[in-house]
């Protein structure tokens, strides 16, 4: 094949072009899971405070 | 805290495994196109990120409207997660096609109809977050949230017909018959292109799932934390 002829090389484009798609997913994955794990970890705490609470008029 | 429904489990790993599919299938199993090289395969990921962000947007849209109408709170919640993935899904849209463009148009950006029409849309739901900030009291900030996932939704057919209605160098894919400008040549391109699209139908149901149930936590915590409070005074 003539060199005029061949596509360009557009390798690197192609590369960068997943790298961010997937990278951006990940990064939203990770932001999802992040959130979750610090609602959770919250929610347990209040949820012993109110557990507390309600045991302490039985003492 | 309920675990993870044995469904979403399920929906995470068919959402995974579409994924490394539609991977191998745009890297390897679809052909090398002609002219523009291996950039075009960002093409089958980069439409398939614009059409989930606009089913993503649709669904706020129609979220909102079901709200207005049933003033029920999930409905509330389904749009303002769709809007979330939506504005991700949208952002990957946009700079995978700078991506793409910068050895095929030979820059990152130019004022095109379509790239500025999809950036408007970026926007205008970006603000939706400002104005969900901006209201305190929670049934009126679902309500005005409502009212503007829908009119917001009007940006979306605008960045979809831009290139049909204005002088733009961006491929026209849909009803033009002009896919070859998009390098789509052969059944081979359009079986992987088919696929994408579904793979980030899946990968946009996840999402949603998976943040409804962030939300609904957030929701309950705030709940406890209410009960707290009026319990201490």
């Amino acid at each position: 094949m003539n060199p005029i002829d061949a596509p360009i090389d557009t390798f690197n484009y192609m590369v960068l072009g997943y790298a961010v798609i997937l990278g951006c997913v990940v990064l939203y994955i990770a932001s999802l899971a992040l959130r979750f794990r610090h609602l959770r970890r919250e929610f347990e705490v209040y949820e012993s405070i109110a557990r507390d609470e309600t045991d302490e008029p039985n003492r | 805290m309920e675990p993870m429904p044995k469904q979403l489990k399920i929906l995470n790993w068919l959402t995974i495994a579409l994924v490394a599919v539609g991977l191998y299938l745009t890297i390897w199993y679809a052909p090398r196109e002609a002219i523009m090289g291996d950039v075009q395969r960002v093409f089958y990921f980069h439409v398939s990120a614009g059409w989930a962000g606009a089913l993503a947007f649709l669904v706020a849209a129609l979220s909102g409207a079901l709200f207005l109408i049933r003033r029920e709170r999930r409905w509330d919640r389904v749009a303002m997660a769709s809007v979330e993935i939506g504005v991700v899904f949208t952002f990957i849209n946009i700079v995978s096609g700078s991506i793409w463009a910068r050895p095929i148009w030979n820059t990152w950006w130019t004022w095109d109809p379509r790239l500025v029409t999809a950036t408007i849309m970026e926007l205008v739901y970006l603000a939706y977050f400002m104005l969900r900030q901006g209201v305190d009291d929670p049934d009126r900030r679902a309500r005005f949230a409502a009212v503007y996932s829908i009119l917001g939704f009007l940006s979306v057919p605008l960045t979809f017909l831009s290139i049909r209605f204005f002088r733009s160098i961006h491929p026209v894919f849909f009803g033009a018959g002009d896919a070859l400008s998009a390098g789509m040549e052969g059944p081979r391109m359009w079986v992987v292109f088919i696929f994408s699209l579904l793979t980030f139908s899946f990968i946009y149901g996840t999402f949603l799932w998976h943040r409804l149930r962030l939300q609904e936590l957030s929701e309950r915590l705030e709940i406890l934390k209410m009960k707290l409070l009026s319990h201490e005074s």
